[in-house]
Protein backbone atom coordinates (compact mmCIF):
# COMPACT_ATOMS: atom_id res chain seq x y z
CA UNK A 1 0.00 0.00 0.00
CA UNK A 2 1.33 3.38 -0.90
CA UNK A 3 1.05 6.57 1.10
CA UNK A 4 -1.20 9.50 0.40
CA UNK A 5 0.73 12.74 0.17
CA UNK A 6 -1.04 16.09 0.12
CA UNK A 7 0.79 18.94 -1.59
CA UNK A 8 -0.68 22.33 -0.78
CA UNK A 9 0.51 24.68 -3.53
CA UNK A 10 -2.41 27.07 -3.30
CA UNK A 11 -1.40 30.63 -4.01
CA UNK A 12 1.92 29.60 -5.44
CA UNK A 13 2.52 31.56 -8.61
CA UNK A 14 6.29 31.77 -8.70
CA UNK A 15 7.77 29.34 -9.33
CA UNK A 16 4.38 27.59 -9.20
CA UNK A 17 2.53 24.40 -8.23
CA UNK A 18 4.39 22.20 -10.71
CA UNK A 19 7.56 22.81 -8.67
CA UNK A 20 5.88 21.47 -5.56
CA UNK A 21 4.65 18.47 -7.55
CA UNK A 22 8.11 17.75 -8.98
CA UNK A 23 9.49 17.93 -5.45
CA UNK A 24 6.95 15.50 -4.07
CA UNK A 25 7.49 13.15 -7.04
CA UNK A 26 11.16 12.94 -6.23
CA UNK A 27 10.36 11.72 -2.72
CA UNK A 28 7.54 9.37 -3.73
CA UNK A 29 7.39 5.67 -4.56
CA UNK A 30 5.25 3.45 -6.77
CA UNK A 31 1.79 3.03 -5.24
CA UNK A 32 1.70 6.45 -3.57
CA UNK A 33 -1.15 8.85 -4.22
CA UNK A 34 -0.27 12.52 -4.59
CA UNK A 35 -3.01 15.04 -4.00
CA UNK A 36 -2.04 18.44 -5.35
CA UNK A 37 -3.97 21.53 -4.28
CA UNK A 38 -3.59 24.62 -6.40
CA UNK A 39 -5.30 27.86 -7.31
CA UNK A 40 -3.41 28.60 -10.52
CA UNK A 41 -5.55 27.42 -13.48
CA UNK A 42 -2.43 26.62 -15.52
CA UNK A 43 -1.93 23.61 -13.27
CA UNK A 44 -4.44 21.53 -15.29
CA UNK A 45 -2.43 21.51 -18.51
CA UNK A 46 0.85 21.22 -16.60
CA UNK A 47 -0.07 18.11 -14.63
CA UNK A 48 -1.42 16.42 -17.73
CA UNK A 49 1.82 17.05 -19.61
CA UNK A 50 3.74 15.96 -16.53
CA UNK A 51 1.78 12.71 -16.13
CA UNK A 52 2.25 11.86 -19.79
CA UNK A 53 5.97 12.48 -19.62
CA UNK A 54 6.56 10.65 -16.34
CA UNK A 55 4.06 7.85 -17.18
CA UNK A 56 1.97 8.41 -14.09
CA UNK A 57 -1.79 8.45 -13.84
CA UNK A 58 -4.16 11.29 -13.11
CA UNK A 59 -7.17 9.89 -11.25
CA UNK A 60 -9.12 13.13 -11.11
CA UNK A 61 -9.02 16.88 -11.43
CA UNK A 62 -11.78 18.70 -9.54
CA UNK A 63 -12.42 22.29 -8.61
CA UNK A 64 -14.32 23.74 -5.67
CA UNK A 65 -14.50 27.42 -4.84
CA UNK A 66 -11.31 28.13 -6.71
CA UNK A 67 -9.39 25.26 -5.14
CA UNK A 68 -8.19 22.83 -7.80
CA UNK A 69 -7.50 19.31 -6.54
CA UNK A 70 -5.50 16.92 -8.69
CA UNK A 71 -5.22 13.30 -7.60
CA UNK A 72 -2.26 11.46 -9.08
CA UNK A 73 -1.39 7.81 -8.79
CA UNK A 74 2.33 7.06 -8.92
CA UNK A 75 2.87 4.12 -11.32
CA UNK A 76 6.38 4.92 -12.36
CA UNK A 77 9.24 6.13 -10.22
CA UNK B 1 12.42 43.31 27.98
CA UNK B 2 11.34 40.50 25.63
CA UNK B 3 14.20 38.48 24.21
CA UNK B 4 14.25 37.94 20.43
CA UNK B 5 16.73 35.30 19.32
CA UNK B 6 17.55 35.18 15.61
CA UNK B 7 19.32 32.09 14.29
CA UNK B 8 21.16 33.03 11.09
CA UNK B 9 22.37 36.52 10.29
CA UNK B 10 22.03 36.54 6.51
CA UNK B 11 19.82 38.88 4.52
CA UNK B 12 16.64 37.94 6.45
CA UNK B 13 18.16 37.81 9.94
CA UNK B 14 19.96 41.15 9.60
CA UNK B 15 16.91 42.98 8.23
CA UNK B 16 14.79 41.57 11.04
CA UNK B 17 17.28 42.66 13.73
CA UNK B 18 17.53 46.11 12.17
CA UNK B 19 13.74 46.45 11.98
CA UNK B 20 12.98 45.70 15.64
CA UNK B 21 12.88 48.54 18.14
CA UNK B 22 15.85 47.82 20.40
CA UNK B 23 14.41 50.02 23.15
CA UNK B 24 11.70 47.43 23.65
CA UNK B 25 13.39 44.23 22.51
CA UNK B 26 16.60 42.51 23.48
CA UNK B 27 17.82 41.25 20.08
CA UNK B 28 20.55 38.63 19.59
CA UNK B 29 21.76 37.05 16.35
CA UNK B 30 23.55 33.71 16.39
CA UNK B 31 25.47 32.83 13.24
CA UNK B 32 28.19 30.27 12.57
CA UNK B 33 29.92 32.81 10.35
CA UNK B 34 30.72 36.44 11.15
CA UNK B 35 30.96 37.40 7.46
CA UNK B 36 28.08 38.00 5.07
CA UNK B 37 28.36 37.22 1.37
CA UNK B 38 26.37 38.89 -1.43
CA UNK B 39 25.28 35.65 -3.11
CA UNK B 40 23.67 37.13 -6.27
CA UNK B 41 27.18 38.08 -7.42
CA UNK B 42 28.16 34.37 -7.74
CA UNK B 43 26.46 34.59 -11.14
CA UNK B 44 28.83 37.28 -12.40
CA UNK B 45 31.86 35.58 -10.89
CA UNK B 46 31.03 32.30 -12.61
CA UNK B 47 29.96 33.62 -16.03
CA UNK B 48 31.91 36.87 -16.39
CA UNK B 49 34.89 36.29 -14.12
CA UNK B 50 34.07 39.43 -12.14
CA UNK B 51 35.81 38.66 -8.87
CA UNK B 52 35.24 41.61 -6.58
CA UNK B 53 34.98 41.69 -2.81
CA UNK B 54 31.44 40.56 -1.94
CA UNK B 55 31.91 39.86 1.76
CA UNK B 56 31.30 42.09 4.76
CA UNK B 57 31.52 41.53 8.53
CA UNK B 58 28.01 41.01 9.95
CA UNK B 59 28.56 43.43 12.83
CA UNK B 60 29.11 46.23 10.31
CA UNK B 61 25.63 45.57 8.91
CA UNK B 62 23.80 45.64 12.22
CA UNK B 63 22.37 48.89 13.49
CA UNK B 64 23.09 49.82 17.08
CA UNK B 65 21.55 47.75 19.85
CA UNK B 66 21.59 44.18 18.49
CA UNK B 67 24.04 41.61 19.84
CA UNK B 68 25.94 39.30 17.53
CA UNK B 69 27.36 35.96 18.67
CA UNK B 70 29.45 33.77 16.38
CA UNK B 71 28.32 30.25 17.23
CA UNK B 72 26.82 27.42 15.21
CA UNK B 73 23.40 26.28 16.37
CA UNK B 74 23.13 22.52 16.79
CA UNK B 75 19.74 21.91 18.40
CA UNK B 76 16.45 23.77 18.73
CA UNK B 77 13.79 22.72 21.25
CA UNK B 78 10.66 24.74 20.55
CA UNK B 79 8.62 23.35 23.47
CA UNK B 80 11.28 24.43 25.96
CA UNK B 81 12.28 27.64 24.13
CA UNK B 82 15.86 26.50 24.06
CA UNK B 83 18.57 26.89 21.39
CA UNK B 84 21.84 25.03 21.76
CA UNK B 85 25.27 25.60 20.27
CA UNK B 86 28.37 23.50 20.97
CA UNK B 87 29.15 25.53 24.06
CA UNK B 88 26.00 27.36 25.20
CA UNK B 89 22.25 27.18 25.64
CA UNK B 90 20.10 30.23 24.88
CA UNK B 91 16.51 30.92 25.84
CA UNK B 92 14.07 33.29 24.15
CA UNK B 93 10.64 34.87 24.17
CA UNK B 94 10.59 34.95 20.36
CA UNK B 95 12.68 32.81 18.04
CA UNK B 96 13.27 33.55 14.36
CA UNK B 97 15.01 30.94 12.23
CA UNK B 98 16.74 32.49 9.20
CA UNK B 99 19.37 29.88 8.40
CA UNK B 100 19.10 29.92 4.60
CA UNK B 101 19.97 26.81 2.59
CA UNK B 102 22.96 24.71 1.67
CA UNK B 103 23.73 22.88 -1.55
CA UNK B 104 23.79 19.11 -1.25
CA UNK B 105 25.86 17.14 -3.75
CA UNK B 106 25.55 13.85 -1.86
CA UNK B 107 22.04 12.82 -2.87
CA UNK B 108 22.75 12.41 -6.60
CA UNK B 109 25.28 9.87 -7.84
CA UNK B 110 28.16 11.48 -9.74
CA UNK B 111 27.27 15.02 -8.68
CA UNK B 112 30.00 15.36 -6.06
CA UNK B 113 32.60 14.34 -8.65
CA UNK B 114 31.56 16.82 -11.33
CA UNK B 115 31.00 19.52 -8.74
CA UNK B 116 34.53 19.29 -7.38
CA UNK B 117 35.88 19.38 -10.92
CA UNK B 118 33.67 22.01 -12.57
CA UNK B 119 32.20 24.02 -9.69
CA UNK B 120 28.77 25.66 -9.50
CA UNK B 121 27.35 29.12 -8.78
CA UNK B 122 25.04 28.49 -5.82
CA UNK B 123 27.46 27.37 -3.12
CA UNK B 124 30.29 29.81 -2.45
CA UNK B 125 32.97 32.04 -3.97
CA UNK B 126 35.47 29.19 -4.54
CA UNK B 127 32.99 27.08 -6.48
CA UNK B 128 31.91 30.09 -8.55
CA UNK B 129 35.51 30.93 -9.48
CA UNK B 130 36.20 27.27 -10.29
CA UNK B 131 33.24 27.32 -12.65
CA UNK B 132 34.58 30.50 -14.27
CA UNK B 133 37.97 28.95 -14.93
CA UNK B 134 36.24 26.00 -16.63
CA UNK B 135 33.92 28.18 -18.73
CA UNK B 136 36.71 30.56 -19.60
CA UNK B 137 38.92 27.75 -20.88
CA UNK B 138 36.08 26.00 -22.73
CA UNK B 139 37.00 25.77 -26.38
CA UNK B 140 33.87 24.17 -27.82
CA UNK B 141 31.63 21.13 -27.37
CA UNK B 142 28.41 20.68 -25.44
CA UNK B 143 27.77 22.99 -22.52
CA UNK B 144 24.92 21.67 -20.41
CA UNK B 145 23.28 23.67 -17.63
CA UNK B 146 20.38 23.01 -15.30
CA UNK B 147 19.19 22.55 -11.76
CA UNK B 148 19.50 19.06 -10.30
CA UNK B 149 16.32 19.23 -8.25
CA UNK B 150 13.07 21.19 -8.26
CA UNK B 151 14.13 23.47 -5.40
CA UNK B 152 16.56 26.14 -6.42
CA UNK B 153 17.48 29.36 -4.72
CA UNK B 154 16.57 32.34 -6.94
CA UNK B 155 14.31 30.68 -9.58
CA UNK B 156 15.57 32.75 -12.56
CA UNK B 157 19.22 31.94 -11.80
CA UNK B 158 19.47 28.73 -13.89
CA UNK B 159 18.24 30.61 -16.98
CA UNK B 160 20.44 33.59 -16.21
CA UNK B 161 23.37 31.15 -16.21
CA UNK B 162 22.66 29.66 -19.65
CA UNK B 163 21.93 33.09 -21.18
CA UNK B 164 25.18 34.54 -19.82
CA UNK B 165 27.06 31.44 -20.99
CA UNK B 166 25.67 31.95 -24.50
CA UNK B 167 26.73 35.60 -24.44
CA UNK B 168 30.25 34.62 -23.39
CA UNK B 169 30.65 31.95 -26.07
CA UNK B 170 29.37 34.36 -28.70
CA UNK B 171 31.75 37.09 -27.59
CA UNK B 172 34.66 34.67 -27.54
CA UNK B 173 33.64 33.49 -31.04
CA UNK B 174 33.35 29.82 -30.05
CA UNK B 175 29.59 29.61 -30.35
CA UNK B 176 29.83 27.88 -33.77
CA UNK B 177 31.87 25.11 -32.19
CA UNK B 178 29.47 24.73 -29.29
CA UNK B 179 26.07 23.34 -28.44
CA UNK B 180 24.16 24.86 -25.55
CA UNK B 181 21.70 22.71 -23.65
CA UNK B 182 19.40 23.80 -20.85
CA UNK B 183 17.53 21.22 -18.78
CA UNK B 184 14.81 21.73 -16.20
CA UNK B 185 12.48 19.53 -14.13
CA UNK B 186 9.59 21.83 -15.10
CA UNK B 187 7.26 21.65 -18.13
CA UNK B 188 8.89 24.73 -19.69
CA UNK B 189 12.09 26.71 -19.49
CA UNK B 190 10.72 29.05 -16.81
CA UNK B 191 8.05 27.46 -14.60
CA UNK B 192 5.75 30.50 -14.52
CA UNK B 193 4.11 30.74 -17.97
CA UNK B 194 4.01 34.56 -18.34
CA UNK B 195 7.79 34.79 -17.98
CA UNK B 196 8.34 31.67 -20.05
CA UNK B 197 6.53 33.32 -22.96
CA UNK B 198 9.19 36.00 -22.88
CA UNK B 199 12.28 33.91 -22.28
CA UNK B 200 11.67 30.81 -24.40
CA UNK B 201 11.67 32.64 -27.76
CA UNK B 202 14.85 34.44 -26.69
CA UNK B 203 16.51 31.09 -25.92
CA UNK B 204 15.42 29.60 -29.25
CA UNK B 205 16.68 32.64 -31.13
CA UNK B 206 20.04 32.24 -29.40
CA UNK B 207 20.24 28.55 -30.31
CA UNK B 208 19.81 27.08 -26.83
CA UNK B 209 18.24 23.58 -26.74
CA UNK B 210 15.69 23.08 -23.98
CA UNK B 211 15.03 19.74 -22.25
CA UNK B 212 11.91 19.97 -20.07
CA UNK B 213 10.76 17.44 -17.44
CA UNK B 214 14.39 16.57 -16.84
CA UNK B 215 14.79 15.81 -13.15
CA UNK B 216 18.35 14.57 -12.58
CA UNK B 217 18.53 10.95 -11.43
CA UNK B 218 22.30 10.35 -11.70
CA UNK B 219 25.40 11.41 -13.58
CA UNK B 220 27.66 8.88 -15.27
CA UNK B 221 31.05 10.57 -15.21
CA UNK B 222 32.66 7.79 -17.31
CA UNK B 223 30.19 8.31 -20.13
CA UNK B 224 29.91 12.09 -19.49
CA UNK B 225 26.13 11.83 -19.42
CA UNK B 226 23.35 13.06 -17.17
CA UNK B 227 20.26 10.84 -16.76
CA UNK B 228 16.81 11.95 -15.64
CA UNK B 229 14.18 10.25 -13.47
CA UNK B 230 11.93 10.57 -16.53
CA UNK B 231 14.33 8.41 -18.54
CA UNK B 232 16.24 10.87 -20.78
CA UNK B 233 19.98 11.27 -21.29
CA UNK B 234 22.12 14.33 -22.07
CA UNK B 235 25.77 14.09 -23.02
CA UNK B 236 28.09 16.87 -21.80
CA UNK B 237 31.56 18.26 -22.29
CA UNK B 238 31.07 21.02 -19.74
CA UNK B 239 28.38 20.23 -17.13
CA UNK B 240 27.01 23.05 -14.98
CA UNK B 241 24.69 21.32 -12.57
CA UNK B 242 23.14 23.37 -9.78
CA UNK B 243 23.09 21.02 -6.78
CA UNK B 244 19.86 20.38 -4.87
CA UNK B 245 19.23 23.07 -2.32
CA UNK B 246 18.20 21.87 1.15
CA UNK B 247 17.83 23.21 4.68
CA UNK B 248 20.84 23.34 7.05
CA UNK B 249 21.65 20.56 9.51
CA UNK B 250 20.06 21.66 12.77
CA UNK B 251 18.34 19.10 14.95
CA UNK B 252 14.79 20.16 15.89
CA UNK B 253 13.32 18.34 18.89
CA UNK B 254 9.89 18.73 17.30
CA UNK B 255 8.60 17.56 13.95
CA UNK B 256 8.81 20.85 12.04
CA UNK B 257 11.00 19.95 9.04
CA UNK B 258 9.97 18.67 5.62
CA UNK B 259 11.92 16.03 3.69
CA UNK B 260 14.44 18.57 2.44
CA UNK B 261 14.98 19.94 5.96
CA UNK B 262 13.00 23.13 5.24
CA UNK B 263 11.14 24.51 8.24
CA UNK B 264 7.37 24.16 7.91
CA UNK B 265 5.98 27.64 8.41
CA UNK B 266 2.72 29.46 7.79
CA UNK B 267 2.85 31.21 4.44
CA UNK B 268 1.17 34.39 5.76
CA UNK B 269 2.65 34.81 9.26
CA UNK B 270 5.86 32.77 8.95
CA UNK B 271 5.02 31.14 12.31
CA UNK B 272 6.61 27.73 12.61
CA UNK B 273 3.82 25.18 12.37
CA UNK B 274 2.22 24.80 15.82
CA UNK B 275 4.09 27.66 17.55
CA UNK B 276 3.10 31.24 18.35
CA UNK B 277 6.51 32.36 19.53
CA UNK B 278 8.71 30.91 16.76
CA UNK B 279 9.04 32.05 13.15
CA UNK B 280 11.04 31.02 10.09
CA UNK B 281 11.89 33.42 7.27
CA UNK B 282 13.76 33.52 3.97
CA UNK B 283 15.30 30.52 2.24
CA UNK B 284 15.05 28.29 5.34
CA UNK B 285 11.28 27.74 5.04
CA UNK B 286 9.02 25.48 2.99
CA UNK B 287 6.77 28.45 2.12
CA UNK B 288 5.66 28.15 -1.54
CA UNK B 289 7.30 31.29 -2.89
CA UNK B 290 10.70 32.01 -4.40
CA UNK B 291 13.82 31.64 -2.34
CA UNK B 292 15.20 35.11 -2.83
CA UNK B 293 16.67 37.99 -0.87
CA UNK B 294 13.63 40.12 -1.64
CA UNK B 295 11.31 37.51 -0.10
CA UNK B 296 13.57 37.23 2.97
CA UNK B 297 13.46 41.03 3.22
CA UNK B 298 9.65 41.31 3.02
CA UNK B 299 9.10 38.38 5.40
CA UNK B 300 11.54 39.88 7.92
CA UNK B 301 9.58 43.15 7.87
CA UNK B 302 6.29 41.31 8.46
CA UNK B 303 7.69 39.21 11.31
CA UNK B 304 9.17 42.31 12.99
CA UNK B 305 5.72 43.93 12.86
CA UNK B 306 4.00 40.79 14.19
CA UNK B 307 6.44 40.59 17.12
CA UNK B 308 5.74 44.26 17.80
CA UNK B 309 2.04 43.43 18.06
CA UNK B 310 0.72 44.45 14.66
CA UNK B 311 -1.77 42.43 12.70
CA UNK B 312 -0.05 42.04 9.31
CA UNK B 313 0.61 39.25 6.84
CA UNK B 314 3.05 38.42 4.04
CA UNK B 315 1.21 38.46 0.70
CA UNK B 316 3.64 36.21 -1.17
CA UNK B 317 5.16 39.04 -3.14
CA UNK B 318 8.13 38.09 -5.32
CA UNK B 319 10.45 40.43 -7.15
CA UNK B 320 13.29 38.39 -8.61
CA UNK B 321 15.69 40.13 -10.99
CA UNK B 322 16.30 38.16 -14.19
CA UNK B 323 19.38 39.01 -16.28
CA UNK B 324 18.71 38.08 -19.90
CA UNK B 325 22.25 38.96 -21.07
CA UNK B 326 23.25 41.58 -23.66
CA UNK B 327 22.42 44.31 -21.14
CA UNK B 328 18.74 43.52 -20.65
CA UNK B 329 16.83 42.22 -17.66
CA UNK B 330 13.35 41.80 -16.26
CA UNK B 331 11.82 41.04 -12.86
CA UNK B 332 9.65 38.09 -11.88
CA UNK B 333 6.83 39.77 -9.99
CA UNK B 334 3.83 38.00 -8.49
CA UNK B 335 2.08 37.27 -5.19
CA UNK B 336 -0.22 34.69 -3.59
CA UNK B 337 -3.19 36.30 -5.32
CA UNK B 338 -1.60 37.67 -8.48
CA UNK B 339 -0.08 35.52 -11.22
CA UNK B 340 3.41 36.40 -12.39
CA UNK B 341 3.48 39.51 -14.59
CA UNK B 342 4.66 39.18 -18.23
CA UNK B 343 7.09 42.01 -17.58
CA UNK B 344 9.10 42.89 -20.71
CA UNK B 345 12.90 42.96 -20.44
CA UNK B 346 14.66 46.29 -20.85
CA UNK B 347 18.02 47.97 -20.44
CA UNK B 348 16.58 50.06 -17.62
CA UNK B 349 15.66 46.94 -15.62
CA UNK B 350 19.20 45.70 -16.12
CA UNK B 351 20.45 48.98 -14.73
CA UNK B 352 18.11 48.52 -11.72
CA UNK B 353 19.52 45.05 -11.10
CA UNK B 354 23.07 46.39 -11.14
CA UNK B 355 22.05 49.27 -8.86
CA UNK B 356 20.72 46.74 -6.36
CA UNK B 357 24.17 45.13 -6.23
CA UNK B 358 25.61 48.54 -5.38
CA UNK B 359 23.16 49.45 -2.64
CA UNK B 360 22.72 45.95 -1.21
CA UNK B 361 24.64 46.46 2.03
CA UNK B 362 22.89 49.72 2.84
CA UNK B 363 19.53 48.13 2.04
CA UNK B 364 20.14 45.60 4.83
CA UNK B 365 20.62 48.50 7.23
CA UNK B 366 17.26 49.96 6.27
CA UNK B 367 18.74 53.09 4.68
CA UNK B 368 16.55 52.70 1.61
CA UNK B 369 13.35 51.43 3.26
CA UNK B 370 11.33 54.42 2.14
CA UNK B 371 12.53 54.04 -1.44
CA UNK B 372 11.78 50.29 -1.42
CA UNK B 373 8.27 50.85 -0.09
CA UNK B 374 7.54 53.25 -2.92
CA UNK B 375 9.21 51.03 -5.50
CA UNK B 376 7.29 47.92 -4.38
CA UNK B 377 4.05 49.88 -4.57
CA UNK B 378 4.92 51.14 -8.05
CA UNK B 379 5.60 47.59 -9.22
CA UNK B 380 2.54 46.08 -7.53
CA UNK B 381 1.68 42.90 -9.50
CA UNK B 382 -2.03 43.72 -9.71
CA UNK B 383 -1.26 47.06 -11.32
CA UNK B 384 1.35 45.62 -13.66
CA UNK B 385 -0.87 42.70 -14.68
CA UNK B 386 -3.51 45.16 -15.86
CA UNK B 387 -0.93 47.02 -17.87
CA UNK B 388 0.85 44.07 -19.49
CA UNK B 389 -1.94 41.51 -19.97
C1 LIG C 1 23.34 32.80 -8.02
C2 LIG C 1 22.36 33.44 -7.10
C3 LIG C 1 21.71 34.59 -7.51
C4 LIG C 1 20.80 35.23 -6.68
N1 LIG C 1 20.20 36.37 -7.11
C5 LIG C 1 19.32 37.01 -6.32
C6 LIG C 1 18.74 38.23 -6.72
O1 LIG C 1 19.07 38.75 -7.77
N2 LIG C 1 17.83 38.82 -5.90
C7 LIG C 1 17.48 38.26 -4.71
O2 LIG C 1 16.64 38.82 -4.00
N3 LIG C 1 18.04 37.10 -4.27
C8 LIG C 1 18.95 36.48 -5.05
N4 LIG C 1 19.55 35.32 -4.61
C9 LIG C 1 19.07 34.69 -3.37
C10 LIG C 1 19.54 35.35 -2.09
O3 LIG C 1 20.92 35.42 -2.04
C11 LIG C 1 19.03 34.53 -0.92
O4 LIG C 1 17.68 34.21 -1.13
C12 LIG C 1 19.12 35.26 0.42
O5 LIG C 1 20.45 35.42 0.77
C13 LIG C 1 18.36 34.52 1.50
O6 LIG C 1 18.51 35.11 2.74
P1 LIG C 1 18.38 34.27 4.07
O7 LIG C 1 18.52 35.24 5.18
O8 LIG C 1 17.18 33.41 4.03
O9 LIG C 1 19.62 33.25 4.05
P2 LIG C 1 21.18 33.57 3.93
O10 LIG C 1 21.43 34.95 3.46
O11 LIG C 1 21.77 32.45 3.16
O12 LIG C 1 21.68 33.51 5.45
C14 LIG C 1 21.66 32.34 6.23
C15 LIG C 1 22.61 32.54 7.40
O13 LIG C 1 22.42 31.47 8.34
C16 LIG C 1 23.67 31.08 8.85
N5 LIG C 1 23.56 29.71 9.37
C17 LIG C 1 23.32 28.58 8.67
N6 LIG C 1 23.29 27.52 9.49
C18 LIG C 1 23.52 27.98 10.74
C19 LIG C 1 23.62 27.36 12.03
N7 LIG C 1 23.47 26.03 12.18
N8 LIG C 1 23.88 28.15 13.10
C20 LIG C 1 24.04 29.49 12.95
N9 LIG C 1 23.95 30.12 11.77
C21 LIG C 1 23.70 29.38 10.67
C22 LIG C 1 24.59 31.20 7.66
O14 LIG C 1 25.95 31.29 8.06
C23 LIG C 1 24.09 32.48 6.99
O15 LIG C 1 24.75 33.62 7.45
C24 LIG C 1 20.51 34.69 -5.40
C25 LIG C 1 21.19 33.55 -4.96
C26 LIG C 1 22.10 32.92 -5.79
C27 LIG C 1 22.83 31.70 -5.30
Amino acid sequence: MGDKIVIDARGSSCPGPIVELAKAYRNSKVGDTLELWATDAGVRADVQAWAQKTKNQIDSITEQEGKIVVVIKILNR
Amino acid sequence: MKKVLIVGGGAGGIILANSLDKKNYDVTILDKSDMQVFQPWFLYMAFEGKNKNISKPTVKLLNKGSKFIKEEVKTIDLDNRSVQTASNTYSYDYLVVATGTVTDTSSIRGLQEINSKFGDYHTNIDNSMRLWSNINSFSGGTLVLGQASPTCKCPPSPLEGILLAEQLLTRKKIKQKSKLVFFTPYPRAYPAEPINKIVEPIMKARGIDIYTFFDVDYIDTQKSSIYSIEGDEIHYDLPIVIPPCVGVKIEYKQDVLDQDRFVKADKYTMRIQGYDDAFAIGDATNIPTSKSGVTAHLQAKVVASIIEGQNVIFNGRTHCPFDMAYGKATFVIGSYTQPVVPYPPSAFKHFMKMMMAKIYWSSLKGTFDFMFDTYFKMTDPEKLNKKYK
